[in-house]
């Protein structure tokens, strides 16, 4: 292992919170990048819901300000737009930099007992990379021709120069391969991280599940994000240089195929799904045994059943192209392996289930996050099982059937996983206690309206109503759902007013909050065992694991130190040396 | 012995860096996987291939091509060893030999494209002129930013000892994973 020496503080204020290289600053960086970007995505959401529910009506209040061409109403380029550019900002500038870039780095070095990242400069970068792609997508809005309006999923033809002329779609593109180049880097910081940086004693097992599902999430990053990497060239190159990769034959002399821009953004797609989900399972794995004060059922079997997941994510991809008319035998092959990569989630989710059942629960809010994850992700799940089943995708392919699968599984339960997260390391890295009633009302006032507007997108789905349409008094077998829609749009803007409860408690509480102790939630993972917030350099002696992260309830600490948990590290008084000190040594390569 | 047991400590401590070099080796060879991904979907997609009036590509100058970044890929790893012997100097040497060599290459991959676009081949030509065109600018440009990074280390060889020659291990590694990519778009493009 390798030393780890302590470095002196920065003191400059470019080096202590613009240009830090501390973990624990970049991870509050991404985190505040990822907030904002949050409001903004969402803001995007309710002018598109507003679009729906009240057709050709100027968006309220600050619509002639957003919108002065068309006195503050949604133009179908407009809507187009707006679609794309929040399903790309949630993704790449909301998601990714709170859960992957704010949680990953400040629970992996604190999670395994190290100092820092690996790379710490490499850390820097990759928060800087992200800021550069997000003024690039900014960019992208004010260009003549506007912004980005292919879809999030930026299909050729429609992403071609001949579909979206002009320069903003090419900002877009290279907006998100430095966001990829972000995702990256990061990753390589991880991966590496949790390789040569755990503590003597950290075993993989014995890692929080937080860092396992974090860890994952890097090495899928790693294998991926390329992908995606590489189709965003071939488009740039088709958009700038006059290429012909994606633009057809039949158009064309000697042209492409649109199709294969297909295969190598769903190669990235999919897994990219897993990328998001994976920390919030990771989280959600280790949160719900720490206030059930149990240990979690099957730690090993979810280990496994991650990796799983990872695996298969690569192999399913198809699932997005059943339209695409290829070979049935391809696409019952990929029925079937969509099929199967239900088993390890649904594995997971029993075991999450297994872990609270009789357990001593605590409500506290980041336990209820916690628990509507659990539910919003089953509900996503099993919906997933249609989209997964060939006959049923053909009717249900790109309709709100699908918008609400993902926005249950990825949306809502990300949502509520980010929101989990911050909560619960909220006195960790802010030193501060949270107002508990606020964070209790703000859990209500988002897990109802987001149950209601997406299993309502269900059902809207499942009665034929087309994605990404403008105004649906267009369509005669559309027209019937416009009270549906309405509904689910006031569900939509209740959800937005709802988070209200969380601005105001969370900007408070950063600066105003009760001063936390060292170990609110009495748990025994090593954060919990350094003060809140930690030292700059973490731990001042890098500690010796023990024991696994959820030692709860031991018949043998509650009676020797009167308490319901157990330190990683912590030496239960009068053991003989349970672990020989050639697998301390061992355990620790 | 003694020396044994002191070399251990910094073992671990590259073995660090030499992982993070690998893993972001291999992200990039992903990338230029799905490059090679979209080539092979558009040549099986192809009735022909060549498609029809498209120029013969050359294959004598390539060869020559590759036989140059082969040998840049010797002086280069030669470049390494001779740092780990403690031979600064030789490392000069051999350092200056790969960025000539690496140099020689980008002039070659000049006169091919020179005398492919003479022939009626250009970037927008169609399929043909798309693949041929991305993916040898694509490795000249990473060609070209590992030459750069030899001539900083060159530059900045004084810093460099046994002990500390990360960035030269590093800058080794990106040299043969340039030389690797060449490979497969030489035999992928050229010969077959």
């Amino acid at each position: 292992m390798s030393e780890q020496h302590i470095h002196p503080e920065p003191t400059s204020f470019w080096r202590k919170y613009v240009f830090s290289v501390d973990h624990k600053v970049i991870a509050q960086q991404f985190i505040w990048l990822g907030l904002s970007f949050l409001l903004i995505g969402g803001m995007m959401a309710m002018m598109i819901r507003w679009q729906l529910a009240n057709p050709g009506q100027p968006f309220p209040v600050i619509g002639r300000f957003l919108l002065p061409a068309t006195h503050g109403v949604v133009s179908p380029m407009m809507y187009t737009a707006l679609f794309t550019n929040h399903g790309t900002i949630m993704i790449f500038f909301a998601v990714t930099p709170i859960m992957i870039g704010g949680f990953g780095n400040y629970c992996i070095p604190l999670g395994i007992g190290a100092r820092d990242m690996v790379f710490p400069t490499l850390n820097m970068l990759s928060f800087w990379a992200m800021v550069v792609a997000t003024v690039i997508l900014v960019a992208s809005f004010f260009v003549p021709m506007g912004g980005a309006a292919a879809g999030w999923t930026a299909y050729p033809t429609l992403s071609t120069q001949m579909g979206t002329p002009g320069g903003g779609q090419t900002l877009l593109v290279l907006s998100l391969f430095i966001a990829g180049s972000s995702s990256i880097m990061g990753a390589v910081n991880y991966i590496t991280t949790v390789i040569r940086l755990r503590a003597p004693g950290m075993t993989y097992m014995k890692m929080p599940l937080t860092v396992w599902g974090l860890w994952l999430t890097a090495v899928l990053n790693a294998l991926f994000v390329p992908v995606l990497a590489s189709g965003l060239i071939l488009l740039f190159f088709d958009r700038t240089f006059g290429t012909k990769f994606f633009i057809t034959g039949a158009m064309i002399k000697g042209g492409g195929d649109p199709l294969l821009f297909q295969h190598l953004f769903w190669i990235f797609g999919h897994p990219e799904v897993y990328i998001l989900i994976m920390p919030v399972w990771g989280v959600i794995s280790d949160v719900l045994p720490f206030f059930a004060r149990k240990p979690a059922y099957g730690y090993k079997v979810t280990v496994y059943a991650l990796i799983a997941v990872c695996v298969l994510s690569a192999v399913v991809y198809g699932h997005h192209m059943y339209t695409t008319s290829m070979s049935p035998l391809l696409g019952e092959s990929f029925m079937v392996l969509t099929m199967i990569i239900s088993v390890p989630a649904m594995v997971l989710f029993l075991n999450w289930l297994r872990t609270i059942w009789r357990g001593s629960i605590r409500t506290t809010v980041p336990m209820l996050f916690a628990l509507g994850v659990v539910f919003v992700f089953g509900l996503g799940g099993l919906t997933g099982l249609y989209l997964a089943d060939i006959p049923q995708d053909l009717y249900l392919h790109d309709t709100y059937f699908v918008v609400g699968h993902f926005h249950l599984t990825m949306a809502a339960a990300v949502f509520l996983g980010s929101f989990c997260s911050i909560y619960f390391w909220f006195p960790k890295i802010w030193g501060r206690m949270f107002n508990e009633r606020l964070g209790k009302l703000h859990f209500w006032c988002s897990i109802i309206p987001i149950t209601l507007v997406f299993c309502g997108m269900l059902l809207i789905g499942y009665s034929g109503m087309q994605r990404r349409l403008y105004n649906l008094e267009s369509y005669e077998y559309a027209k019937r759902l416009l009270p549906m829609n309405q509904f689910v749009s006031v569900m939509a803007f209740t959800l937005f007013l709802g988070q209200v409860f969380f601005v105001s408690n969370f900007v408070y509480s950063v600066f105003r909050g009760r001063k936390a102790s060292e170990n609110p939630w009495e748990l025994g993972t090593l954060e919990w065992q350094i003060s809140s917030p930690p030292p700059h350099h973490n731990f001042d002696v890098i500690p010796t694991v023990i024991h696994g992260p959820h030692e709860f309830n031991n018949p043998e600490v509650l009676k020797k130190l009167g308490k319901d948990w157990l330190g990683q590290a912590e030496v239960i008084p009068g053991a003989e040396a349970v672990h020989e000190p050639a697998e301390i040594a061992q355990a620790g390569e | 012995m003694a020396s044994v047991v002191s070399l251990q400590p910094r073992a671990k401590e590259d073995f660090t860096s030499y992982l993070g070099m690998m893993i972001t080796l291999g992200a990039w060879g992903v990338m230029f996987a799905g490059l090679f991904f979209i080539y092979a979907g558009v040549r099986l997609a192809a009735p022909t291939w060549p498609p029809p009036g498209v120029p013969k590509l050359p294959v004598l100058v390539p060869t020559l091509a590759t036989l140059v970044l082969a040998a840049s890929s010797v002086t280069a790893q030669r470049a390494l060893t001779s740092i780990r012997t403690a031979k600064r100097d030789q490392m000069r040497t051999w350092l200056g030999a790969t960025i000539f060599l690496g140099a020689l290459f980008l002039g070659i991959q000049y006169t091919i494209w020179s005398s492919v676009h003479d022939g009626g081949l250009t970037m927008d030509s169609g399929t043909y002129g798309s693949v041929f065109f991305t993916l040898t600018y694509f490795h000249a440009v990473h060609v070209a930013a590992g030459v750069l990074a030899l001539v900083v280390l060159l530059v900045r060889a004084s810093r460099y000892t046994v002990h500390q020659h990360g960035a030269v291990r590093h800058c080794t590694m990106f040299w043969h994973f340039v030389g690797l990519v060449w490979l497969a778009t030489f035999v992928t493009v050229f010969l077959i």
